[in-house]
């Protein structure tokens, strides 16, 4: 049998008495104190994925599903839709703006305040994330526009 | 004929050569007939020769504006400057898979110039692997991706999109996708040494140095991609844990775990299912990334233009998972460690450590990447972990890494003494100590922020002193210090590479602890004389200008920075629309460098000539997390850099091995027991 021959040539003695050492005695599992490192380590892993899934996740829906959403006003959630034509209604003073996005055959106000992506226009989709209450528009917090990137082919909107 | 048609025939050529390579290899191989491997290994310059030429044909192409090519007139056109034409070679998706076949045609082209280095019974497997891969992507640009593909040809092409047209586009998109495709090499390594049954250490050394290759490239990528996104995009930061970020992140996170684990298998011939499995991942995450991209599974800011190639990727990475798996379970009983773990305060204790924190990093963020399909599947609706997700995920995790990266270095390989831990240990702990006491008088207040803040002193001081402390036992032997520095890093050259490093990754933590706790953003609308003060900076709105060129038009508002009761300079933020992409507006950020702060300022809206709304950021220390990767790029660079070239490699190598563990035996552990 060929020798496994790793680590021989950098350190030679340690590779003949472990080589001695697997002839005589039997495998030794991990070391106890290895265990419970691995384990502190992919637990606390585990846990910070676990609890800031929990804490973080957003729903992604579509306009018809959040239409029978009950737990959208305390919970953020994410809809995607195109802005509608003629629908965009600026406030330049309080930087608000209003605008309808469409769905497939459904609609949804939405109000917005802050700064508005460059790419944004009537026929672009975009994804908004806040809160609905069914009797007022969607407020949304955030707004993006889907930027078309390096690979995009060029005529990005039309698709 | 065109230059198109040429191409076509190169990549048919092309794939015709790869086809022999992968056959010749394997026959070659398993019949023992070097010949037939010396074929294959020619076989694999030819691959390169007619890549070489299809990429020529199609940037000639470009350059002679030869619009009836589809993808020449889909991303150029005749008002672009000639490097923008000449880059729009990678712009658009069938020419960045020409180029990833490129360049991976010239990674294996010098893979067989120095194939003598590598042990003699791997090279027809590296060999037919590579030519494996490449010949998956000829498949793909003959067929479904051609970028040589011809039209009635239009008068001009549409151009490039704007946000492309950025000094960024010269080295990023390249940069990033030679870093995916350097994978592929230590993998064909691997899939050499289980197929071979050579499962010895020997192969290590040339994959190392391989994966150290790919490890700088994909650091200059994705660093280069961050300053990219910063200044262009204009929202104030440099990563957002988009999902197209996230893919190019996850190979580098295992790189970097293979890295380290390498130096455990090679010391004490430990780890060795845990390293194969790591460049099998490397590897199987770079493939996961280019699928995740182009499939549109994941719904991302960034969308790309889907195309069939997407079913086309998730059968290739089927298809390397299943292959790579099974050979690994086919080898796992003749794995076997050569020593065992005596104590978890020991180097390789801190290594697996490491490798676990990077391994975490990779899992969740690969989790939170795939959380939309994963939430469909499980809860039947899809839901989105957006960055708070990763910054509470990753930020302790980096903390945790942070911490163990300056102790590892200072523990010895099996066990180490508590009382020399200590000894090694005292500097590092007080200078972090003082760090965590004077920030609060320095206003840093935020107690997460200081941790982070001491935690990195402790590292850096850990890695300055380890280089200070062999600065001196080699000056007692009397070398001037200067030369006792060069020294040390010409002697032990992946030793202190490895301390440039992490020096730079705790230079990038600072920049990003500082970023994410300290940003202050405040938006003002602005009428011509009117100022707006933001943290002891004071802008002054002038104006907006219109300047008209032929193929484009700018806006820019001109506004003064004055600081400390001086006018500093004169910014212009605005925007610029191309005429062919009217409805994509590409930003133009003024970003200005005071110190380690960048004022950055960006042009949120305007009305007319005497109205703007200026949105600003003050971004404290964010110039540090460039120098920070510049430097981890040096500190790859440095340990990859040949020891000596002089002599046979092998040879070399081996005996300097041989002296170097042996010097570091006697100089380098000053007071530690190895």
């Amino acid at each position: 049998m060929r020798p496994i021959d790793g680590g021989r040539i950098v350190q030679p003695a340690l590779t003949v008495s472990a080589e001695d050492a697997r002839s005589t005695r039997p495998r030794k599992p991990l070391p106890l104190s290895f265990l419970l490192a691995g384990i502190a380590v992919l637990g606390a892993v585990i846990y910070l994925v676990y609890a800031n899934t929990q804490a973080n996740a957003v729903y992604y829906m579509t306009v018809s599903e959040l239409k029978h959403c009950s737990v959208c006003t305390t919970q953020a959630v994410r809809v995607a839709g195109v802005v509608q034509a003629g629908s965009v209604v600026r406030d330049e003073q309080k930087q608000l703006i209003t605008f309808v996005i469409v769905d497939g055959n459904q609609t949804l106000p939405v109000t917005y305040s802050g700064v508005v992506p460059d790419i944004f226009r009537p026929g672009i989709q975009v994804v908004v994330e806040g809160y609905y209450t069914k009797v007022s528009p969607f407020l949304a917090q955030t707004l993006l526009a889907k930027c078309p990137s390096k690979f995009q082919s060029a005529t990005p909107v039309n698709q | 004929m065109y230059f198109s048609d040429l191409g076509t025939v190169s990549l048919i050529l092309a794939l015709g050569f790869a086809l022999y390579t992968m056959i010749v290899a394997v026959i070659g191989a398993m019949r023992n007939q070097p010949q037939l491997v010396a074929s294959a290994q020619r076989s694999v310059l030819a691959v390169t020769f007619f890549l070489i030429l299809a990429s020529a044909a199609l940037i000639i192409s470009f350059l002679t504006h030869d619009f009836g090519v589809s993808y020449v007139a889909q991303h150029s056109n005749l008002a672009m400057p000639w490097y923008f034409t000449a880059a729009a070679f990678y712009g658009g998706q069938e020419g960045s898979l020409l180029y990833w076949a490129l360049t991976l045609s010239l990674f294996s082209a010098i893979f067989v110039f120095t194939a003598k280095r590598a042990p003699v019974v791997l090279i027809p497997y590296v060999v037919a692997t590579l030519m494996g891969i490449e010949t998956f992507f000829l498949i793909m640009l003959t067929t479904v991706s051609n970028p040589f593909v011809r039209i009635l040809a239009p008068s001009d092409g549409n151009g490039l999109n704007p946000l492309l047209m950025d000094p960024g586009m010269l080295v990023h998109p390249p940069m990033l996708l030679m870093g995916y495709m350097s994978f592929s090499v230590p993998f064909a390594f691997a899939v050499a040494a289980m197929v071979t049954g050579n499962l010895s250490s020997d192969w290590l050394r040339s994959i190392r140095r391989w994966t150290l290759a790919a490890w700088s490239i994909q650091t200059t990528g994705l660093v280069l991609g961050a300053w990219w996104a910063y200044h262009v995009l204009g929202w104030g930061g440099y990563w957002g844990w988009d999902p197209v970020e996230n893919a190019a992140l996850l190979p580098w996170l295992t790189a970097t775990a293979f890295l380290h684990s390498t130096m455990v298998q090679e010391r004490r011939g430990m780890l060795k299912v845990w390293n194969r499995a790591l460049v099998i991942l490397s590897f199987a995450l770079s493939i996961f990334g280019t699928f995740e991209v182009r499939s549109g599974v994941i719904s991302s800011v960034h969308s790309f233009a889907y195309s069939d190639v997407g079913s086309y990727f998730l059968v290739f990475l089927a298809i390397v998972i299943v292959f790579s798996t099974g050979l690994f379970l086919f080898r796992l009983p003749k794995l076997h460690a050569e020593q065992e773990f005596d104590s978890v305060i020991s180097r390789e204790g801190v290594f697996l450590l490491n490798n676990l924190l990077l391994v975490g990093m990779a899992f969740a963020t690969l989790w939170g990447t795939i959380f939309p399909l994963i939430s469909a599947v499980i809860r039947r609706q899809t839901m989105t972990v957006g960055p708070p997700f990763y910054d509470q995920v990753i930020g302790p995790l980096l903390a945790v890494l942070i911490l163990a990266m300056g102790v590892g270095p200072l523990l010895a390989w099996r066990r180490t003494s508590s009382a020399a831990l200590w000894r090694n240990l005292g500097v590092p702990t007080i200078i972090a100590a003082v760090c965590a006491a004077v920030l609060p008088l320095a206003g840093v207040t935020d107690i997460l922020a200081n941790i982070g803040f001491s935690l990195c002193a402790f590292t850096a001081a850990a890695s300055l002193y380890e280089l200070w402390r062999g600065m001196c036992v080699r000056h007692s032997h009397g070398e001037p210090y200067l030369l006792a520095l060069y020294m040390l890093f010409n002697r032990y050259r992946q030793r202190y590479g490895g301390y440039v490093v992490h020096l730079g990754l705790v230079l990038l933590t600072v920049g990003v602890i500082g970023s994410h706790f300290f940003q202050i953003q405040q938006d003002a609308l602005l009428k011509p004389g009117q100022d707006m003060n933001v943290a002891g900076f004071r802008l002054t709105y002038l104006g907006n200008l219109d300047t008209k060129e032929p193929d484009k038009e700018i806006i820019t508002s001109q506004l003064q920075i004055w600081h400390d009761g001086q006018l500093q300079s004169y910014i212009y933020p605005g925007r610029t629309f191309y005429h062919n992409f009217d409805d994509q507006p590409a930003s133009q950020i003024s970003i200005t460098t005071f110190g380690v702060t960048d004022l950055y300022v960006f042009l949120a809206d305007w009305t007319g000539a005497s109205q703007a709304t200026i949105r600003v950021f003050i971004n404290p220390l964010v110039p540090l997390v460039w120098y920070g990767g510049l430097l981890m790029l040096l500190g790859g660079i440095l340990c990859w850099w040949p020891v000596r070239t002089k002599r046979a490699a092998v040879r070399v190598s081996q005996t300097s091995d041989v002296s170097r563990s042996q010097k570091s035996a006697g100089i380098e552990s000053k007071g530690i027991v190895v």
